[in-house]
């Protein structure tokens, strides 16, 4: 994901209508809630692989009024809507819904080429086949798919 | 029409609510919906922050409940309606059959053991069994059997009958059936409580499917002596002990999406207690913390939390689980979690506990509404910051959890209010006279000693160490032991029968109780030796627990040796005993209040209320105090106009007499016969009682450029600019947009001048105050940045729901550490606030136009010489000492003396109302006295042998010795001496003997050792 350049964030540089926007998104309306409790970022799967990404980091930026930073960064990409977070959020944060609005965000205000919204079905649907091959591998006791295809499994 | 009350649920805050009414001469009906009161005390092993064992500290109440002549306890029962208006309210109660008859059933058991339904244990929350017929738990009051029509084969099936044979006395009842009866009482005081959150509706957890996940509320059976594994630590799945906890907090609070906005305000305090325990039974144990803020927001709280900390083991990690692995084969669980700074951790534990939250009940709901009295959305009795303990219907009130989680001490102080509350509204009945049938004390002179010896169990406590049968068959070859025997729980109600039984069985006139601590249980077994008609004084404790089998739990031979040893000595004490009488006094039915704010103002309103005389002294010229600078409470409700109507009550009541600008001078007295003298002329006041409310002051910071910079403020200065130009306003949201609606960002840091190391205690308050502040200007100006600076925030109970409309406003939160405190520069005039964001791990710098500090709650410097004038203690950081954190929190160890609101501890407007009004409440059980009794145990002078030194005098700390100016001799005030015995040991002469402790005594004790 994008680094920003500075180290400090001078919030007097940030858009605090950034949040409001986003809250009035489908599904981006309890994002103020959030109290960062982590419980989304803890049973993400894909935090589970790379930690650079994380939806209480992402939802604090957000917050803040981040918006350049969040929207032309990586990591609203990253997400694999799976709900989880939405799941076991106790104040109802609809994140998955939530980095929904953020992609339309992005590609609206040219963060992000607009074929990224069509690339997605692609990247889901080729990550789910490659899951599943390794999983009827392993169930047959074959070697993992995973050297064939040169992909790492990840951290 | 007689002053009469009911208390609806038999908790601790019922409890206590209904012994208050009952001392002060209100014939009470209790009514519980379980077969014993107790409530969810009963179930807990140790209580935070002193680790009081909690069924040790509850029993004697519920052996006092018990035999309390006012009172009444209607068990199984529910209240089903009511009828009228206050005083004069027909409650309907629908009484479920017990199937045992209480008056016949003595509790001894048998029943019991011939049952041949097992079923799970409710007190014990399933996690051991009982049978279909049982007595609830071994201190159960009344400790009588009850049958469970659910599993009893005789009412489901129609055979059986086992118990009805077995029973000696015929107790057993199957022809019992619903009773719908109606009581008429004055006023009705609601105290049933909370329920656990089903931890099942959190599944991620795995509550229910895994074996080694628990609630909190297991956990405390697992740890307690009475539990099903009799308090040795041990995991569900194979039994072995675990090394790892883990403790996940806010399991049904804090979570909407659960259904429960609400923080549960006692589990961070629950857990870090448990992970305390838990190492004390296993030392290799360490637990892991999970949670989201550590509330440790009362008195010693903070240090609690800092030793489970640092002294046991326990780490802290500040964020919730997601989900829950458990092995498939170990059931080792695998738990995933992500720290801060955003690192993914995956930890493996033997255990999981889950921190169920509390809400509302549907039987007290139910309750709620029969009595027709208004819920809140969440189902919680809805009562007003103002009116803390008042419902919405006249005469009936509310006390501990059903209104709003809160902790025991909370619960108590409530108890204490809401009976205070009631007992105004009957202030012109009168009192029922009920005789407390004590039979004659028999006259045992002249009669050789015959004495009595019980060993008391403790459940394990005492026999997992001590041989108690062996200690009983050496007590019995003891000379003049008539009679030896053992207890399971000495303290519980059936012993006291069975103590009454062997002394009139075997004509005892003296009796040895080898059990636990006199602290807490000599009142108990005194009683019980009253009521068999021998003279409280002629009875012995030996503290085998305590002083041995905790001690010396790796050594059981030595410690059997020395129990038995204790026993010798007592034996030898008690055969030296002589009665003693205590002496009856008057009580001046009069109190003094000191301090003329909302504690004070309230206490002696209510007192005043009642029909006693008051006078309260204020130190400046104006009544009050703290509340001067509120303008709003943290629901949006103005505070001005109530303040107003406070001050105009009190000065105009004609039983309240203020002295403004007033100065102790000097103190004396006893409890029900005070004399102050003030500085200046004037007469001396007499009063029966003291209520010191003598309050708190705001820390004045010198940090962040506080008093450099104008634009750097306290939160009492910001309300106050909120408010500038509304001072006539009735609700927040018409007030005019003040000077603050300008301002384009306003920066709060919290905890400054708490919880550091000179200060290590949370204010309370702050974190409120700094929410509803930020809630204020957002809405003056929804455009203006707020961003509040916290270390945890502790909005604990009900005000969580602030903290979320808080967010919502837009209002930004930012954790910062102890250590890593923000940093205030002024940079070319601009105000610079930097701190470290520790989600994104970035430094984050604002300019405020304002910056706003929550500074902490400083004791009131005056609370020194307070406490040596009324000879009460204060604790470490200035404020005063309660005589106990859980039970006593508005009473001193010195009788007559009563502490509330922020001379205390910080505390919000509704808890000082409650605290106020619970300090009324105690002081009235002495003023509604005719006459109250002085100690048995005191202090002696054999006048002949006294030289007049002086020295017992300059050693007394009650003021009890004095030199007798004629005859130049000591004597000593009966009521003042609380019989500590330091005259005794000071005196060159031998002069000086202390009742009870009499040196014959002593040297008996020590020549048999």
């Amino acid at each position: 994901m994008a680094k920003s350049n500075t180290d400090v964030i001078v919030v007097e540089e940030l858009d605090p209508t950034f949040r409001d926007e986003v809250a009035l998104m489908p599904g981006g309306a309890n994002i103020k809630r959030c109290f960062a409790c982590g419980t989304c970022a803890a049973g993400c799967p894909v935090t589970n692989i790379d930690e650079e990404y994380n939806c209480r980091t992402i939802i604090r930026k957000v917050l803040y009024g981040m918006r350049r930073e969040v929207l032309a960064s990586q990591a609203i990409w990253l997400c694999m809507m799976c709900y989880r977070c939405y799941a076991r959020c106790p104040q109802q944060v609809d994140f998955t819904d939530i980095m929904r609005a953020l992609r339309h965000m992005a590609v609206r205000d040219g963060f992000a080429p607009a074929e990224m919204l069509a690339r997605e079905d692609e990247f889901d649907k080729k990550s789910q086949t490659l899951r599943r091959e390794l999983v009827k591998g392993a169930v047959a006791g074959k070697k993992p798919a995973a050297k064939k295809t040169k992909v790492k499994a990840g951290r | 029409m007689y002053k009469k009350a009911m208390v609806v649920g038999g908790g601790v805050a019922g409890i206590q609510a209904a012994l208050d009414l009952a001392e002060m001469g209100i014939e009470t009906f209790l009514v519980e919906s379980g077969p014993s009161i107790g409530g969810r005390m009963s179930q807990l092993d140790k209580t935070f922050p002193t680790n009081d064992c909690a069924m040790c500290i509850l029993s004697p109440k519920l052996v006092q409940a018990g035999g309390h002549p006012y009172l009444h306890i209607i068990t199984n029962s529910e209240v089903a309606g009511v009828e009228g208006v206050a005083p004069d309210l027909k409650v309907k109660v629908l009484k479920r059959p017990r199937y045992v008859d209480e008056s016949k059933c003595t509790g001894c058991g048998i029943c019991v053991t011939k049952c041949p339904t097992k079923v799970p244990d409710p007190y014990n929350k399933g996690l051991s069994q009982t049978k279909a017929i049982r007595i609830p738990f071994p201190q159960a009051v009344p400790a009588v059997a009850v049958i469970d029509p659910a599993s009893c084969l005789y009412l489901k099936k129609g055979t059986c009958r086992l118990c009805q044979k077995a029973c000696g006395t015929n107790a057993i009842d199957f022809t019992q059936k619903d009773e719908l009866v109606t009581i008429e009482v004055g006023s009705v005081i609601l105290a049933c409580g909370t329920t656990e959150f089903n931890a099942k509706l959190k599944g991620e957890y795995g509550y229910g499917v895994f074996p080694n996940v628990v609630t909190s509320i297991e956990y405390e059976r697992l740890l307690s002596a009475s539990g099903p594994t009799g308090g040795h630590i041990v995991r569900p799945s194979d039994k072995k002990e675990p090394t790892r906890i883990a403790i996940l907090q806010c399991v049904g609070s804090r979570d909407i999406s659960a259904g429960n906005e609400h923080c549960s305000a006692i589990c961070c305090m629950q857990a870090a207690k448990d992970a305390i325990i838990t190492q004390e039974h296993l030392p290799k144990a360490k637990s892991t913390i999970f949670y989201m803020d550590i509330r440790a927001y009362g008195k010693g709280f903070d240090r609690f939390i800092a030793k489970a900390r640092d002294r046991h083991d326990t780490t802290l990690i500040n964020g919730r689980i997601a989900s829950v692995e458990s092995d498939p084969v170990t059931n080792d669980l695998d738990i995933r979690y992500i720290t801060q700074d955003g690192k993914v951790s995956s930890k493996k534990f033997d255990m999981l506990v889950l921190s169920v939250g509390m809400q509302p009940s549907v039987s007290s709901m139910a309750a709620a509404n029969n009595l027709h009295v208004r819920l809140d959305s969440a189902g919680f009795v809805s009562v007003d910051t103002m009116e803390p303990v008042t419902t919405s219907r006249a005469g009936i009130f509310a006390c501990g959890s059903v209104s709003g989680p809160k902790d025991i001490p909370e619960s108590v102080m409530e108890a204490s209010g809401a009976a205070s509350a009631a007992a105004s509204t009957m202030g012109d009945l009168e009192v029922k006279q009920i005789k407390a049938d004590l039979p004659i004390q028999k006259d045992l002179r002249g009669e050789p000693p015959r004495i009595g010896v019980y060993v008391c169990r403790c459940g394990i406590n005492i026999a997992s160490v001590v041989d108690v049968p062996s200690v009983v068959q050496y007590a019995q070859s003891l000379p003049g032991v008539k009679f030896a025997g053992e207890l399971m729980f000495s303290c519980a109600q059936d012993s006291q029968k069975a103590i009454k039984a062997a002394i009139e069985t075997h004509k005892l006139n003296r009796l040895v109780v080898a059990a636990c601590t006199p602290r807490t249980h000599e009142p108990l077994f005194q009683n019980t030796l009253e009521q068999a008609g021998v003279n409280p004084y002629l009875f012995e404790f030996a503290n085998i627990r305590e002083h041995c089998a905790w001690v010396h739990q790796k050594e059981p031979a030595n410690a059997t040796r020395k129990a038995c040893d204790l026993v010798r000595a007592s034996v030898a004490k008690v055969k030296l005993a002589a009665p003693l009488y205590r002496k009856s006094m008057g009580v001046t039915k009069g109190a003094l209040v000191i301090g003329g704010g909302l504690a004070g103002m309230t206490a002696a309103l209510d007192l005043a209320n009642q029909d006693y005389d008051v006078t309260m002294l204020e130190k400046s010229g104006e009544l009050g105090g703290n509340l001067l600078h509120v303008r709003s409470t943290l629901s949006g409700k103005v505070t001005r106009p109530e303040l107003a109507g406070l001050i105009e009550k009190v000065t105009v009541h004609a039983k309240i007499k203020t002295h403004f600008n007033a100065r102790i001078k000097k103190v004396s007295g006893y409890v029900g016969n005070f004399h102050t003298e003030l500085e200046g002329n004037g007469a001396p006041i007499d009063h029966g009682v003291v209520i010191v409310a003598s309050g708190a002051d705001e820390f004045q910071p010198a940090e962040y450029l506080y008093g450099k910079d104008d634009r750097v403020v306290t939160q009492r200065r910001l309300e106050e600019m909120i408010f500038a130009e509304s001072e006539n306003s009735q609700t927040v949201s018409d007030k005019p947009h003040s000077a603050i609606s300008n301002l384009k960002s306003v920066v709060m840091i919290q905890c400054v001048g708490s919880r550091d190391d000179k200060r290590d205690y949370c204010s309370r308050v702050c974190c409120s105050n700094a929410l509803k502040n930020a809630i204020a200007i957002k809405e003056q100006n929804p455009k203006t940045a707020v961003y509040i600076l916290f270390r945890d925030i502790r909005s604990y109970g009900l005000r969580e729901k602030y903290y979320r409309i808080a967010r919502e406003k837009g209002v930004i939160f930012i954790r910062f550490e102890k250590d890593k405190k923000p940093e205030v520069t002024n940079k070319g005039g601009n105000l610079v606030v930097s701190v470290k964001d520790t989600i994104l791990g970035k430094a984050v710098s604002i300019r405020p136009d304002l910056l706003v500090l929550s500074a902490g709650i400083v004791a009131n410097p005056d609370n020194k010489a307070l406490s040596q004038f009324f000879k009460v203690p204060l604790e470490q950081d200035g404020f005063f000492l309660e005589a106990h954190v859980k039970l006593r929190p508005v009473d001193f160890a010195t009788d007559g003396v009563f502490v509330c609101g922020l001379a205390h501890y910080p505390k919000d407007i509704g808890e000082t109302i409650a605290q106020a009004r619970a300090a009324a409440g105690r002081a009235a059980t002495i003023l509604s006295k005719k006459s109250i009794e002085s100690e048995g145990k005191i202090s002696s002078i054999r006048q002949e042998m006294c030289s007049g030194c002086g020295a017992c005098v300059a050693v007394c700390a009650y003021g009890a010795a004095e030199l007798d100016p004629v005859k130049g001799i000591a004597v000593v005030n009966e009521a003042l001496c609380k019989g500590c015995g330091a005259c005794a040991a000071s005196c060159r002469a031998g002069a000086i003997d202390l009742n009870g402790f009499r040196n014959e005594q002593i040297l008996s004790m020590l020549n048999t050792i």
